[in-house]
């Protein structure tokens, strides 16, 4: 057979060298082809991760015992010799970017595994990766110093099994620098700073919300096909909203990143909430943020979370332990005795508040006319269990009142204590809080209540002075909520409607108030669904497909309402027309419908209802591996057929 | 403090008890008051029943059969210091007479007991559909579940999954059925003290249908007769997705309602949203968007209540209306929130989403256990209500006795017979051994049982209890020989029922219960296959075929004991070791019950 040349460019001989022309006849197989290439270089070198890379029909040729001839390699072929794993900029879900080696000749949905594997995150299957928002010139320069976390160095293990040291990944443990990078995963980051929220890029309508989706890569090509370079930069995230098998036992890391990516969505306004919803978000992330401060590593807060679990069973076993109780009565139970002003708005009264001695005792207060008059029958006794509690404060102006409303069968009797300064508020307030719930100054978590209210105060003191990031001490309000509310309230009217919903968590530890984060974000109503703009068959206006786990949803973008509802479990099956890029999908009961995609290109719609067809089949199936095959039966293109 | 809920006074409340509830009351708190009572559970042991038998003897077997009745129905705590009763010696001057003085004697201990005492209980009277009423204690650790089941046992009926206890409010003509998980005490102890507010027991199709038929409310927006035919599996499919996620998705609800404006006659037209976080209206000329929704009411502090004839009330568009309101608030207030639906349906769904939101994932546990209940009572409906409720129930008992500050471990922990081996023999298990023996009067027993020989069987010489309680090695003083077939005389109600008998009891009102002992003690060395039905499964009927035949004569008294082995040793000692303990009371109830029970 006739030998001929082979242009093969070697990258590891430097930019300017010359590419290597090897002498080849067409039967010579692939490996082959390399094994002459790198003699030809004489470098001596772990070559085992290089391909050759087809750079005209942008296709790796990754099967060594296929001959030329078989690849359609002719001599006017120009080969590229590289490595299959090249670094890549991670933007992760918590903001943070990490530079790590990713396999540039898989399927992405491979490649994903592999990050997933180093990263330690189960369940690869739900993550993928999008490219990022494009950033205007401008922002460019500034952007280069960000920070930076390196993974470059660590090894791709095999083993899917991962060794643990030091309550992380053995791989992690090897020096300072990767154990940072595991805290940066595995603990939530700091609130940032409000200016930075409002920078950043946010949807103002669902039109917007659709251009986010065009983005996601396909999954069953690798990263070089699709146009990635070394280095390039790519947004890891949870593409699928169904969160199978979460434990926060071993999901440390994914709960982290998915708490991350729903806080991310919440402050940008990807999903829409209420003005309530709003508080008890930005509650929850300070109590998360406090919380996640106050620990070191995951290991100790791991063991922590159990202590206090362990703790808490305790004391529910105490409280429902008769014995207890009595063992209980003997002793003194402690009370709060102090000078408190007292006001009980009523209709057309003007008195204000007046002052008299109140005493805290169990779960009522009693107040007196004076201190003298103690001993003697209290004006009135209010038993607070039951009884709804709210702040009413302003640091500034030096107010601390306790709004109580006790329930009574007339209705609800409405009365404000006002207390002195700080540290009476917050005796008194945590005490109230636990006398409405039925528990005493006994009670263990009474201490800590106290605290966390002067903690939230000093919030407020320091919102004016400086609005940075969050340190141990402080916050500002304002990095909680989203710009919408920025805008909406100043700081000193955010601080009390936060601290209202704070009192109801603030007991929560941190894996339950991130698991809480989270159950409040999956019960918004537009929870989960990923816009598509469309144009169905038939119609003559571009139209929003939203995609969720169960269903189909058609959006008139007129209104903005949802017309049709189609349910997975109706779909007889769906089809693509590749030529004309059209999804076909056929439901019980004969419905037809058809649509192509404006802005996006159809297979990443394809792949979303495949996937999520996929996901709902992980319950069924109990084993720990993924059925790769089946996913790319569901959600591949005619390539891959 | 109020004791009793719909009656005048307390007085006339535990008038109003049944006996047996008035008894098990009283044991109730005589076991709090009584320390020493679980050294006699342990003590019990050594018993070994040999004493016990030669007792007994004397009573009369019309006797028995009352005490058995009252043990059925009576919490096991009770046992030790009622359980026994001893043939009081006592001659009747007047049965009447006694009888009130009786009644009227443990009513005024009762009231004084009941105020000591560091548990809470009511007495409550609950209204039935038909019009009749029952009176049961309500202990404060008792959910609504537990006080159903009692019900359940009190009124015979079907245990089908829309029977609610509900509470109603004449002043603000409300009505809400409690849900199976609520605590009963706490919400009618704020209830005020000259409340007219009643207890219903009621079925209530609403409570649970959004299990049966979730498509009529998740996907509300599509035509009903579309949805009628939604197959089994797509509606499991929707409460999978809906109630068994991370977090419970509420239905979708939005629509127009009225609302009464605050403090207001008039009632204004609001376009509403239901969310998990609350319940949200869209002011005028804003949209729908989230952000512009201003919350009504948030669910943590209030319930929500169905109302009746607001058009006259309240001159309300329709009569269509529900509440939302903190459980406290008994009258006409500006905390109340109050709407107004176009339809019976759109208030059925608005109440349903809201008690999804409020309650989440515990209502549809709170089906199924419902569910488990009714089918549990299907099956056994041939069987005594009794024993089913036992079975399916961890029964209030245990709970109580720990709340007498008795906190004898084992009566706290154990749940289910299965535990009792590991702990020594609290007396509560022997209650649920008991009703097993009773032939309870309503029933014709299968045989005339001759009173002499019946007492014996009923207290033979208890076996060793203490011991495993499932498969129990049968120990020497059980004489393990099966009954030969001749052994006629058993009385059938002792024994698991020959096939023979069942379907003579097919028809009773109350069956024999003899399965539950068996799952809960070591049962009768013959029918080792009922063991695979303890833990409340109906069990198959029992091997042994009795005779047919009774012949009195005949009986052996090696067959009674085996037979008879697992209940009666815990009765009757109590009352034995406990000599001191057998205070005036237990005296006084041991004769009043002689007393009934004399012809």
């Amino acid at each position: 057979m006739a030998a001929w040349d082979l242009t093969v460019t070697v990258e590891d001989l430097g930019p300017d060298a010359p590419p290597l022309q090897i002498s080849v006849t067409s039967d010579l197989h692939i490996g082959g082809v390399i094994l002459k290439l790198v003699e030809q270089t004489n470098l001596k070198r772990d070559w085992s991760d290089h391909a050759l890379w087809w750079e005209q029909k942008q296709q790796w040729l990754l099967r060594t015992g296929w001959t030329l001839d078989k690849c359609g390699v002719h001599a006017d072929a120009r080969l590229i010799f590289t490595p299959q794993h090249k670094p890549l900029r991670l933007g992760l879900p918590n903001g943070a970017t990490l530079k790590m080696r990713a396999c540039f000749s898989s399927p992405v949905f491979r490649t994903v595994m592999g990050i997933c594997r180093v990263l330690n995150l189960r369940h690869p299957e739900e993550l993928s990766l999008l490219r990022p928002v494009e950033e205007k010139k401008k922002k460019k320069d500034k952007d280069s110093s960000e920070e930076l976390y390196d993974l470059t160095d660590v090894p791709l293990t095999a083993g899917s099994v991962q060794a643990l040291y030091n309550g992380m990944p053995a791989h992690f443990a090897d020096s300072p620098k990767t154990e940072a990078v595991y805290k940066m995963l595995s603990v939530s980051l700091p609130s940032p700073a409000p200016e930075a929220i409002a920078k950043l890029y946010r949807p103002a309508s669902i039109v917007d919300k659709t251009h986010i989706h065009t983005r996601w890569l396909d999954s069953s090509r690798s990263l070089m096909q699709q146009g990635i370079q070394e280095n390039d930069k790519l947004g890891l995230r949870f593409k699928y909203y169904t969160f199978h098998d979460m434990d926060p036992k071993y999901d440390a890391v994914r709960l982290t990143q998915l708490y991350e990516q729903a806080r991310w969505a919440i402050l940008l306004e990807d999903i829409d909430c209420t003005e309530e919803e709003m508080m008890l978000f930005g509650a929850l992330q300070y109590h998360i943020g406090k919380q996640s401060l106050s620990q070191d590593m995951v290991s100790s807060c791991q063991g922590m979370d159990d202590l206090e679990s362990a703790l808490k069973s305790l004391e529910v076993k105490m409280v429902g332990d008769g014995n207890s109780t009595d063992m209980l009565d003997n002793m003194t139970a402690p009370e709060l005795n102090d000078h408190l002003k007292i006001f009980r708005p009523k209709r057309l009264t003007l008195k204000g508040y007046k002052q008299y001695w109140c005493k805290f005792q169990e779960t009522s207060i009693s107040y007196y006319k004076s201190k003298e008059d103690r001993y003697g029958e209290p004006i009135q006794q209010l038993n607070l269990k039951g009884c709804e509690v709210a702040p009413d404060v302003n640091v500034a102006g030096q107010k601390f009142c306790i709004k109580l409303l006790i329930p009574a069968p007339e209705g609800m009797n409405e009365i404000y204590l006002r207390c002195e300064n700080e540290k009476q508020y917050s005796q008194w307030m945590a005490a109230c809080k636990l006398a409405s719930k039925g528990l005493t100054l006994l009670d263990s978590s009474y201490q800590s209540e106290v605290q966390n209210i002067q903690t939230f105060l000093s919030m407020q003191r320091s919102s004016s002075a400086a609005p940075t990031s969050q340190t141990d001490e402080s916050i500002n309000t304002h990095s909680l909520v989203s710009p919408r509310y920025q805008k909406k309230y100043k700081p000193k009217q955010l601080t009390p409607r936060i601290l209202e919903a704070y009192q109801n968590i603030a007991q929560l530890s941190l894996t339950s108030a991130i698991l809480k984060f989270l159950q409040i974000w999956q019960a918004l109503p537009d929870f989960g669904i990923s816009y598509f703009m469309v144009r169905f068959k038939g119609s003559r206006k571009d139209e929003v497909l939203g995609i969720a786990n169960n269903r189909l949803i058609r959006i008139d973008l007129g209104v903005g309402d949802v017309v049709k509802t189609w349910r997975y479990s109706n779909m007889r099956q769906w089809n693509v027309n590749w030529d004309i890029r059209q999804v076909a999908i056929e439901f019980d009961g004969n419905i037809n419908i058809a649509f192509g995609c404006v802005n996006a290109d159809c297979k990443v719609v394809h792949e979303y209802i495949g996937g999520y067809i996929f996901m709902s089949t992980r319950a069924r199936q109990q084993s720990d591996t993924l059925n790769e095959e089946l996913f790319h039966k569901l959600t591949g293109g005619h390539e891959a057929l | 403090m109020n004791f009793s809920i719909g009656f005048t006074d307390l007085n006339a409340s535990l008038h109003d008890l049944e006996d047996n509830d008035l008894d098990a009351l009283m044991a109730d708190l005589v076991a709090d008051i009584s320390a020493t009572e679980e050294k006699f559970a342990t003590e019990r042991d050594t018993f070994k029943g040999s004493a016990p038998v030669a007792q007994i003897p004397s009573q009369p077997q019309s006797n028995f059969n009352l005490i058995a009745s009252t043990d059925t129905s009576r919490p096991a705590t009770s046992s030790n210091s009622i359980a026994a009763p001893p043939p009081p010696p006592t001659s009747k001057p007047s049965k009447e007479e006694l009888e009130e003085q009786m009644k009227a004697d443990k009513i005024k201990l009762a009231l004084e007991k009941l105020k000591e005492a560091k548990v809470k209980k009511l007495v409550v009277k609950v209204e039935i559909t038909d019009g009749s009423s029952k009176t049961l204690m309500v202990d404060e650790r008792q959910t609504v579940r537990d006080v159903m089941d009692n019900l359940f046992e009190k009124t015979h009926c079907d245990c089908n999954v829309d029977w609610s206890v509900c509470e109603t409010n004449p002043d603000l003509q409300t009505e809400r059925a409690f849900e199976d998980h609520e605590n009963l005490v706490e919400p009618l102890s704020t209830w005020t003290r000259d409340t007219e507010n009643k207890v219903l027991f009621q079925e209530k199709k609403d409570k649970y249908e959004v299990f049966r038929n979730p498509q009529n409310f998740y996907m509300w927006k599509k035509d009903k007769k579309s949805l009628k035919d939604m197959k089994d599996k797509d509606k499991e499919q929707l409460l999978e997705e809906n109630f068994c996620g991370a977090s419970v998705i509420v239905p979708d609800l939005e629509g127009i309602l009225y609302l009464k404006e605050d403090g207001k006659k008039s009632w204004r037209q609001r376009y509403f949203l239901l969310r998990a976080s609350g319940l949200y209206y869209s002011p005028k000329g804003k949209t729908k968007a989230s952000r512009d929704l201003v919350c009504l009411v948030q669910f943590d502090n209030v319930n929500v209540y169905y109302c009746k004839e607001y058009r006259i009330k309240y001159k309300a568009p329709t009569d269509h209306c529900f509440i939302l309101k903190h459980p406290q608030i008994q009258k006409e207030s500006q905390y109340i929130k109050y709407l107004c639906c176009d339809d019976v349906w759109s208030m059925t769904l608005w109440v349903t989403g809201i008690r999804i939101a409020k309650y989440g994932k515990q209502l549809y546990d709170n089906y199924k256990a419902a569910v488990r209940k009714a089918a549990g009572s299907a099956t056994w409906a041939n069987r005594t209500i009794q024993t089913s409720s036992n079975a399916s129930t961890p029964s209030p008992t245990p709970k109580a006795k720990a709340a007498n500050g008795h906190a004898s471990h084992p009566a706290v922990e154990t749940k289910g017979p299965g535990n009792q081996t590991s702990f020594p023999p609290p007396p509560p298990p022997s209650m649920e051994i008991l009703p097993p023996q009773p032939p309870d009067p309503m029933l014709p027993p299968p045989l005339p049982a001759p009173s002499s020989t019946t007492k014996v069987n009923k207290f033979p010489p208890p076996p060793q209890f203490p011991q495993s309680s499932i498969p129990p090695p049968p120990t020497d003083d059980l004489p393990p020989p099966p009954p030969p077939p001749e052994d006629a005389e058993q009385p059938p109600d002792f024994l698991p029922p020959p096939p023979t008998s069942m379907t003579s009891y097919g028809g009773a009102a109350l069956p024999p219960p003899p399965p539950e002992p068996l799952a809960s003690l070591p049962p009768p060395p013959p029918a080792p296959q009922n063991f695979a039905s303890a833990g409340g499964a109906p069990p198959p009927p029992p091997p042994p075929p009795p005779p047919p035949a009774p012949a009195p004569a005949a009986y052996q008294p090696t067959n009674s004991v085996r037979k008879v082995a697992p209940s009666p040793p815990q009765r009757t000692t109590p009352q034995l070791a406990a000599p001191s303990g057998g205070d005036f009371m237990s005296e006084l109830m041991t004769a009043m019950q002689k007393k009934r029970s004399q012809p």
